[in-house]
């Protein structure tokens, strides 16, 4: 492709490759030096290696706490803001009540239908309407309320941060880093500060939700306007368009799918998240849930974290502008003027409302409710009772549980263990250069020499240092990063080859990415036993869904014409997968892979309620005790930041062109 | 183009109008509801008269803490004729809540966890008062399955665990060759890493990480019949539905207090006893002097707490229900809070 167009010149390339081949033999003698080096002297991270983050993020919460009545950061800034807030989510719920849910369920079946057509109203209005079912329909709401609020704001800052980051390589590098954090750095470790910042209740709970689900909304807007064909926007530029209509005139219509793909993503990762934002204190569905968990009620978790799926889903399907036809069993709807389907959908809405409100349609009847717990009950009990142990061939989850901990995880953690911290390194940073040269190993290891700075944490026996924290949970990302690809991109392909496959899959990646992974905390445990193996296993579900996805999206965006070419040579389809899919895919799988690593990173926290221990425990730790551990959860956070950013950089680099640049 | 214009200009009015005729309905209805806000449970109670402000009880996720709100709801309603609005939040949110008084109360809380947040927000900042104690006493400590001290009654003490043999029982994956002692959530007091230290056990603190996976770990063991031994405390409803035998520590003496508020690593004796109490915002005696005093006498004993939790986690009754039917039965009992 690009690097076709760039050829250089006979003589010059094999000059290049000289050079290249000397490059390369020095860094090679380099690299083998610094390791040298490294076993000499750097065996232990040495006390004087302490930028005292703890004490610094320690003092400034406990300054926030003293002065949170008085300063002007509050009483100018954050109180209105809360209160802004807080009028934003009353203000959207007390909508939500006054149309009741037959207003709601026709209201969603119509913005789909305004959206998508009637595929998209009929899948939306029934995703409501099953909320209902499963859930109580005032925490329903209430979670929805939440959720709109933090997905406006996730878009209304998000597609301009996206816009911005496109326009300019270097605000990319910084939107890119700020991005990282807010989807990596676990919410227990701002929890604390979000409190103070923003008082109880609703606020807290849309800022957390807002953070986390910024990141997809800028990444691709950034990702679709960087796409859009070079020619477009050289034809703009000769009809002498100016910047700004340039970008509203061509690069956003052009990049149109991206940004949707880039709404789902907001949604997907805001639900994600109500379970968390919940313990601000909104009683709505993820309150239901952590009350079902403390009963150790799996069903009734389950069944309030499929409401929450389904919440998520019903916006989805009206937001993705799903224009495919209605399924050939169903009706065709008569070919009415769009005047009079709009008439019709808003004399729906209207009908829906005024009777719901005249009837006191306040809740879903009792025969339209669906009891989900008990079927889940008997369905996670069969699990619990007959994969744990005496499964032929495999053994049962808890054998591979075992083998996990003893042959893998423990194996490879006492390695980097074993290894002098400095060995790490280095070896990263050899990584980094083979990756893509030695500005990338030096940003890595930076990255690794960060968290060596971060100081103590207590332990047995006395403080050690956080560098042991963060090889220990290295050790588990690694692990779990490798399965989930091993899951992922198989099936990722596969349902990037066949329309059946994607739509079978489709409904579990959702589940996969929305369902609150508390709901799963006690199967997992149970079937896992708390430790290491139950923590990865948590990664790795929550993990794959963005690869398969991306894979799928990746094969299925390959133009047509180098297929036929490949065809009309008499490729057979394997050949044709291997040698033209996959290549021309490769962007998109490679940020699969390094979504993959980014969620992985971002579940280390949900691993640590598991047993996995590592940094994500510190984190935890950040939210429980804030006057004493904010400090030392600050660092555990920062610390999978830069574990995060320094596995993104490397498996980005991948994604590149190697020759484009090499500095 | 045009048409596509006219008609979302339409769509744009047709949804103005609509919402118009909502408001106009949304006005009547919000003098019937009382505005009562989503953050509040409508509790089923007693339908009593109340008017003014509302008090804001925090129900943490537990039994316990939810029978205290939902009585003290029963009797301020129905007797002091004010609202109270129960918020469900976390128990560490619940501190910043009555920081800035949108939390007046909490009815239970553990000292043994939030040390540093008596320090801070009652003894430093002076947002917060302590309301005295609420009666019950709760007790944090080393469990196991009664199963495992039928079968080697020295485990019934800590120096049965000195045997590596038997310690050993205890052993998984994570721990290797030492038996395991599992920690639920971090965030809990913990001692037991410095216990196990300095009493020279051979075991291994693991932490499970949350008080579910704490609970999962229990079926697992009741499920295969396997030892293990945690952290665990009284009171808690799975002691309705598991039979766990406390493991006796050593008697708590004057150098373990010291060790516990020094931090220096030396505590090696049996968890204190928690005596749980109440706080309060420092503004609810001027928002509501009557209900601050009702709640400052309010008691329960460890026998009146734990009937009342029956009624919920053995008779599936919810809080309010549970709350109410004790109001109904044990007038004397609240009557002398109102005095």
């Amino acid at each position: 492709m690009a690097s076709v167009d760039t050829l250089p010149p006979a003589h010059l390339e094999a000059e290049a490759v000289a050079k290249r081949q000397r490059e390369r033999l020095l860094g090679f003698g380099v690299f083998a030096a610094l390791l040298v080096a490294a076993w000499v002297v750097g065996h232990e991270v040495p006390d004087w290696m302490d930028l005292d983050v703890q004490g610094w993020a320690q003092d400034r919460y406990t300054w926030t706490i003293q002065n949170s009545d008085t300063h002007w950061l509050f009483t100018v800034f954050l109180n209105p803001a809360s209160d802004f807030l807080n009028w934003a989510v009353e203000h959207v719920f007390d909508l939500l009540e006054a149309l009741r849910w037959p207003g709601v369920v026709a209201l969603t079946a119509m913005i789909g239908w305004r959206t998508g057509g009637p595929r998209a109203a009929l899948a939306g209005g029934l995703a409501m309407l099953a909320v209902g079912a499963v859930a109580p329909w005032d925490k329903a709401m209430l979670t929805l309320s939440i959720m709109v609020v933090a997905v406006v704001m996730a878009l209304v800052v998000g597609v301009p941060l996206g816009v911005i980051a496109a326009r300019s390589d270097r605000a990319e590098k910084i939107i890119r880093v700020v991005l990282d954090t807010a989807q990596v750095m676990p919410v227990y470790v701002y929890f604390a500060p979000l409190l103070t910042g923003f008082g109880i209740g609703y606020p807290p709970a849309v800022m957390a939700t807002f953070i986390y689900a910024l990141p997809p909304a800028t990444r691709l807007t950034n990702l679709g306007i960087r796409q859009v064909p070079v020619v477009l926007n050289e034809v703009g530029q000769s009809f002498g368009t100016t910047s700004w209509q340039q970008l509203l005139k061509v690069q956003l219509p052009v990049a149109r799918k991206s940004i949707l793909l880039g709404l789902n993503q907001v949604i997907m990762m805001a639900f994600a998240i109500v379970v968390l934002a919940s313990l601000f204190g909104p009683s709505d569905l993820g309150r239901l849930v952590l009350n079902a968990l403390q009963k150790q009620e799996v069903g009734e978790a389950f069944a309030a974290g499929i409401g929450i799926v389904l919440l998520a889903v019903a916006l989805d399907r009206i937001s993705t502008g799903d224009r495919r036809p209605l399924p050939r069993w169903m009706p065709t709807p008569p070919q009415w003027g769009r005047r009079v389907w709009l008439a019709l959908g808003i004399g729906t809405v209207v009908a829906a409302v005024v009777c719901a409100r005249a009837f006191e349609l306040d809740v879903l009847p009792s025969w339209m409710l669906i009891d989900a717990a008990s079927p889940i009950d008997d369905a996670v009990d069969w699990v619990q009772n007959n994969l744990r142990k005496d499964v032929p061939v495999i053994g049962g989850t808890q054998a591979i549980s075992d083998f996990l901990v003893v042959h893998i995880i423990d194996p490879i953690q006492r390695f980097l263990l074993w290894l002098p911290w400095l060995a790490v390194v280095t070896g990263v940073a050899f990584v980094g250069w083979l990756s893509r040269g030695w500005r990338l190993a030096a940003g890595v290891a930076l990255c690794l020499v960060l968290i060596g700075f971060m100081g103590t944490v207590p332990g047995a026996g006395g403080r050690k240092p956080l560098w042991d924290e963060a090889m220990n949970t290295l050790s588990q990302v690694i692990v779990a990063i490798v399965l989930a690809v091993l899951i992922a991109f198989p099936l990722g392909v596969w349902a990037g080859r066949s329309d059946r496959v994607e739509r079978v899959l489709k409904p579990f990646l959702d589940l996969a990415q929305v369902l609150p992974q508390f709901v799963y905390l006690i199967p997992v445990v149970f079937l896992f036993s708390a430790g290491r193996a139950a923590g990865v296993v948590a990664c790795v579900v929550y993990a794959i869904p963005p690869l398969i996805r991306l894979t799928a999206l990746g094969l299925r965006e390959v133009p047509h014409a180098p297929r036929e070419a490949a065809t009309s040579f008499g490729a057979t389809p394997r050949q044709e997968l291997l040698h033209v899919q996959l290549p021309l895919a490769r962007k998109a799988i490679l940020l699969g892979v390094n979504q993959t690593v980014l969620m992985v990173l971002a579940t280390v926290i949900i691993a640590a309620l598991v047993g996995a221990g590592g940094l994500g425990l510190l984190a935890y730790t950040a939210a429980a005790k804030p006057n004493v551990n904010l400090g030392q959860g600050m660092a555990g956070g920062l610390s999978i930041v830069f574990l995060a950013i320094m596995l993104d950089r490397i498996t980005q680099a991948w994604g590149r062109d190697p020759d484009t640049s090499r500095t | 183009m045009r048409s596509t214009r006219r008609t979302s200009r339409l769509a744009v009015a047709g949804l103005v109008i609509s919402s118009l005729v909502l408001a106009a309905c949304g006005d009547d209805e919000e003098d019937a509801g009382g505005g009562d806000s989503p953050t509040s449970s409508a509790a089923p109670s007693e339908s009593c008269e109340t008017s003014g402000d509302a008090i804001k009880l925090a129900v943490n996720p537990w039994t316990g803490s939810a029978v205290n709100a939902y009585v003290a709801k029963a009797v301020i309603e129905c007797n002091l004729g004010t609202p109270v609005e129960i918020i469900e939040i976390d128990e560490n949110a619940t501190w910043v809540g009555l920081d800035d008084a949108s939390i007046d109360a909490v009815l239970e809380v553990w000292p043994s966890g939030h040390a540093a947040d008596y320090e801070q927000y009652i003894t430093t900042k002076g947002t917060v008062v302590d309301i005295g104690l609420l009666g019950p006493e709760a007790k944090i400590g080393w469990f196991v399955p009664k199963s495992v001290v039928d079968e080697h009654p020295e485990l019934a003490t800590w120096e049965g665990f000195l045997d590596p043999e038997l310690a050993k029982l205890f052993a998984t994956a994570e721990s290797g060759d030492l038996g395991q002692f599992t920690m639920g959530d971090p965030s809990y007091v913990t001692y037991d890493e410095q216990i196990i230290a300095n009493l020279g056990l051979p075991l291994k603190y693991v932490v499970a990480g949350s008080e579910a996976a704490l609970l999962a770990a229990i079926d697992q063991a009741v499920a295969d019949g396997t030892p293990v031994l945690m952290q665990f405390w009284k009171p808690h409803w799975k002691h309705l539905e598991v039979e766990l035998v406390e493991v006796k520590l050593p008697d708590v003496t004057p150098e373990c207090e010291a060790a516990a508020a020094s931090g220096d690593g030396s505590y090696a004796c049996d968890y204190p006893v928690d005596a749980l109490y109440k706080a309060a915002s420092v503004q609810l005696e001027a928002k509501n002097a009557p209900v601050f005093n009702m709640l400052s006498k309010m008691q329960l004993t460890t026998e009146q707490q734990s009937e009342i939790a029956g009624y919920v986690d053995r008779d599936g009754m919810s809080p309010a229900e549970a709350a109410q039917k004790w109001v109904d039965e044990n007038a004397a009992v609240w009557q002398a809070w109102l005095a």
